[in-house]
């Protein structure tokens, strides 16, 4: 966090210089995040469970017991057993090695969405922000990409995403775009809301009456002090992105078959709950709330960093208080 | 307030919002199962669980199921083959289907509409001499004229009957012939051996002139928008009120002219998951359960108050090679195709044993069918011989699109792929949604695509003209053989039905030899209903008749 003179203010109320060495910014984030995990250990699961995930999506390919991809219809459908810890689906497809490697296609997905999002979403928000309510060009410019934004918001999500696929075609491409899209206005208004705040502040009329470029303005002044919000969004955004991604696998419009995702293998699966075959759908299922769980927590630890108040309380309940 | 009172209160008021939610959504759940399952036990109603309602009464324009069984009760046809019990299941009883040469037309038929007939020694002319009193639903009297204006249809609208017309060989609406009041004659174009059996089609259905002339207007002179949402037929049941979505209620005639059938009502719901299908049947709010996955089947084999019954039909599930799409264009890579498709693990594992390998090119229950063509067996070493031949030794890319509707092609398709990837064929999968999936296929652009049909009519000529007659347009590999071409020329003429086997015998082994399709599977027919429900009969339109069915109480 950033003071109105530029002063670098940590969230759990101590100050730095700004021109304070990077090795001492770092060490006070690290302590940072300690105390964070200190006064809430829950948060320190999420980091388990999503540094976890991301292993598996690195070595899967020397973990995995079996090819994901190939079928072996002699044991279709085998219970979870000492061959296949986890069972095998329809095709005789191990569940297990599916599952190892499915973060790789859900996280890529979700991660490259989320970022493209992010891209787009935080310079335009930054832009709008800046520009509203001055020249009536500036204005009517931020008008539009603000309803532009509102018509976006105003399709359900999902259908959305449906639509765009339906128009790119199925592949991990269009997911991504489709992800990208769906998330951009939570980044513009995020970005915006932030900007709008900051845009007054005497820092900023400052650098303006020092004779820097709008440009320079928001690049240097408002965007490092805006940009805390929108980065703890970052990573809920991703755990809800591995949902989207599963869900519209699951609907079929996601990644195609037999690639491992997560949400395909809940969709391939889930018929065959009603005949007893529980495995194909329940152990995905599993990783993919886990995964989206962990998200969140990091999510809120990022959070509860950003938020000088929370962080006062996290401090509190950390001595015991 | 206390800390304890904000808490109670605000998840008391949520839980309570929550809770009346799930009563509400479960009471109206158990609302709809209370009052179908007192439509299920209740003695002259059937209820029947369908993928879908009838989305149009007329078979000019719609094939889904729900339309080829609500034809089947509001219109009659004809002649209908005679039945005979099911050689493995002697309760299950189906047409007899086999050729006999001593019966006009080489078939075994009984009078519907029709209470004989005649057929030209030289196929050139067919005579039907109508039932005397039979009644529509609307009261009117049978007459030649219904025949007459139920085929000028065809000739007019020129869409499913078009293609029954061109079966017939009937150049013209003057073939066909009003001779008197109850006698009419198709007088086809050239000798036509097959023209008898056409007239058992499930879509060969007579309609009530009069009324539809009455329905007509200058705008609409077939009726098409009346005959869309109501019926005109001669069939043992009425249509008393459809929902689309929701469900279809068929009402049995008394005046029906082979008596009133058991059932009086019949309730035909929109139920569109098979799993919720099934749990309906299971726990009796339905009697019958259609279109079922093999695993559901074998599930409700051993499920209490349940009968299962699967018997041998004339689907047929392959996999078009379009011939026109290199390297398809080359019959090696084709027969490659066919080595390398793992149809025994297919049928064992995906369709659980409940289908027979397709074994041919046409439905093995139909006279005239040859398996001993089929010498495609797993052999991925002739697979690739075969690869090298046509000058593919390290394989290719290629893509299978399948129908996402279809529960059993994407694990066929997944089967297939890990197939080929041993001889170097890289498989990618295409999904394409159920709706739009036929158009896919009538495009005939894809290189590879599943498909499931069946031929109604139990002959091969039927059935071999329909898929590789290179001017039929169902010929949806762009299979053409000038010589398949010209035997199945001369089989539609030859009224010598020995000579006409023979020659749909040579058809069937030159195409098992260029082979357009993999073959995949001819999967079974299953009916799953209430053990109460007596009477199943199996028709080669792979649907049912609800006027074969009876309750006991």
């Amino acid at each position: 966090m950033s003071g109105p003179s530029g002063t670098i203010v940590s969230a759990g109320g101590l100050s730095l210089p700004p021109r304070a060495g990077r090795r001492s910014r770092w060490r006070s984030r690290g302590s940072l995040f300690l105390l964070v995990l200190h006064g809430r250990p829950s948060f320190a699961l999420g980091y388990v469970i999503v540094t976890a995930v991301m292993t598996c999506a690195i070595l899967a390919p020397w973990i995995a017991p079996y090819d994901p991809v190939t079928a072996n219809p002699d044991v279709y459908l085998s219970p979870p057993g000492f061959s296949h810890w986890l069972g095998t689906d329809n095709t005789g497809m191990d569940i297990l090695s599916r599952i190892l490697f499915a973060p790789r296609t859900d996280l890529t997905i979700a991660v490259l969405g989320t970022a493209l999002s992010a891209m787009v979403g935080i310079p335009l928000g930054a832009i709008v922000g800046y520009y509203e309510g001055r020249s009536l060009a500036r204005r009517t410019f931020s008008v539009l990409v603000m309803r532009a934004a509102d018509v976006l918001q105003a399709f359900p999500v999902f259908v959305f995403a449906i639509a765009l696929v339906a128009v790119f075609g199925q592949s991990i491409i269009s997911v991504v775009v489709a992800i990208a899209f769906v998330n951009i206005p939570i980044y513009l208004r995020l970005m915006r809301s932030q900007v709008l705040s900051i845009r007054g502040m005497r820092y900023v009329d400052a650098a303006f009456v020092a004779g820097s470029s709008d440009f320079a303005i928001l690049r240097r002044h408002i965007l490092p002090n805006a940009i805390a919000a929108a980065l703890a969004q970052l990573s809920v955004n991703i755990g809800w992105s591995v949902l989207l991604t599963a869900g519209l696998s699951f609907v079929g419009a996601g990644v195609v078959a037999p690639t491992p995702e997560w949400g395909s293998m809940i969709a391939t699966g889930y018929q065959n709950v009603t005949t007893g075959q529980w495995w194909p759908s329940v152990f995905p299922g599993v990783a993919l709330g886990l995964t989206v769980f962990g998200f969140a927590l990091i999510g809120n630890s990022i959070e509860v960093m950003a938020d000088p108040a929370q962080l006062r309380l996290v401090g509190r309940a950390g001595k015991g208080g | 307030m206390q800390d304890s009172d904000l808490l109670f209160g605000a998840l008391s008021r949520r839980d309570a919002l929550r809770y009346a939610v799930l009563a509400t959504g479960s009471g109206l759940t158990a609302d709809l199962l209370r009052s179908t399952a007192a439509f299920a036990v209740t003695p002259g109603t059937l209820v029947v669980a369908a993928p879908g309602t009838p989305q149009s009464l007329d078979n000019e324009y719609d094939g889904s199921l729900g339309t080829i069984d609500a034809i089947g009760q509001l219109y009659d046809s004809l002649v209908a083959y005679r039945k005979i019990p099911d050689p493995k299941h002697p309760d299950v009883m189906r047409e007899d289907i086999v050729d006999n040469p001593s019966l006009p037309g080489d078939a075994d038929l009984e009078g519907r509409l029709a209470e004989s007939w005649d057929v030209a020694p030289d196929g050139l002319s067919l005579r039907m001499h109508l039932r005397k009193g039979v009644l529509s639903n609307w009261g009117n009297e049978l007459t030649a004229d219904d025949v007459k204006w139920t085929w000028d249809r065809k000739f007019a609208l020129n869409a499913i009957g078009g293609f029954q017309v061109g079966l017939m060989a009937l150049a013209t609406p003057d073939s066909v012939k009003v001779e008197d009041r109850y006698t009419v004659t198709f007088h086809p174009s050239q000798p036509n051996p097959i023209m008898l059996k056409i007239q058992t089609h499930r879509y060969a259905n007579i309609f009530d002139s009069v009324k539809c002339k009455q329905m007509a207007t200058a705008d609409d002179p077939w009726a098409r928008k009346f005959l869309e949402n109501d019926s005109a037929g001669f069939g043992p049941y009425r249509l008393a009120a459809i929902t689309r979505g929701q469900q279809a209620v068929f009402k049995a005639r008394a005046d029906y002219y082979l008596g009133k059938p058991a059932i009086d009502t019949v309730i035909y719901k929109e139920v569109p998951t098979s799993s919720a299908r099934v749990a309906l049947l299971q726990g009796g709010a339905v009697d019958i359960a259609q279109a079922l996955q093999p695993l559901e089947i074998k599930q409700l084999e051993k499920a209490p108050g349940v009968k299962v019954e699967t018997v041998a039909a004339s689907s047929m599930m392959w996999i078009i090679l379009n011939a026109k799409i290199a390297p398809f264009d080359k019959p090696e890579v084709r027969q490659a195709m066919n080595y390398a498709f793992p149809r025994a693990q297919v049928i064992a594992s995906i369709f659980q044993n409940i289908a027979s390998p397709l074994n041919g090119c046409m439905p093995n229950i139909y006279p005239g069918f040859n398996g001993t063509f089929d010498h495609y067996g797993y052999d991925l070493e002739k697979a690739k011989a075969l690869l090298l031949k046509a000058g593919l030794p390290d394989g290719f890319k290629m893509q299978i699109s399948y129908n996402a509707g279809d529960p059993v092609q994407e694990p066929i398709a997944i089967l297939f792929q890990t197939s080929l990837r041993k001889i170097g064929v890289e498989l990618t999968l295409h999904k394409v949604p159920a709706g739009t999936y036929f158009n896919e296929v009538s495009a005939r652009k894809q290189p590879m695509l599943f498909f499931v049909d069946a031929p109604w009519t139990a002959d091969p000529v039927f059935a071999l003209r329909l898929y590789f007659y290179s001017k039929s347009f169902v010929d949806y590999s762009n299979y053409a053989n000038p010589e398949v071409d010209k035997l199945i020329e001369a089989g539609a003429q030859m009224t010598d039905l020995g000579k006409r086997t023979e020659l749909m015998q040579k058809i069937q082994e030159i195409v098992m030899a260029d082979a357009p399709w993999v073959f995949v599977a001819s999967p079974n027919y299953t009916m799953a209903r209430r053990d109460t429900v007596r009477g199943f009969t199996y028709y080669t339109s792979n649907s049912i008749n609800f006027a074969d069915f009876s309750a006991q109480a």
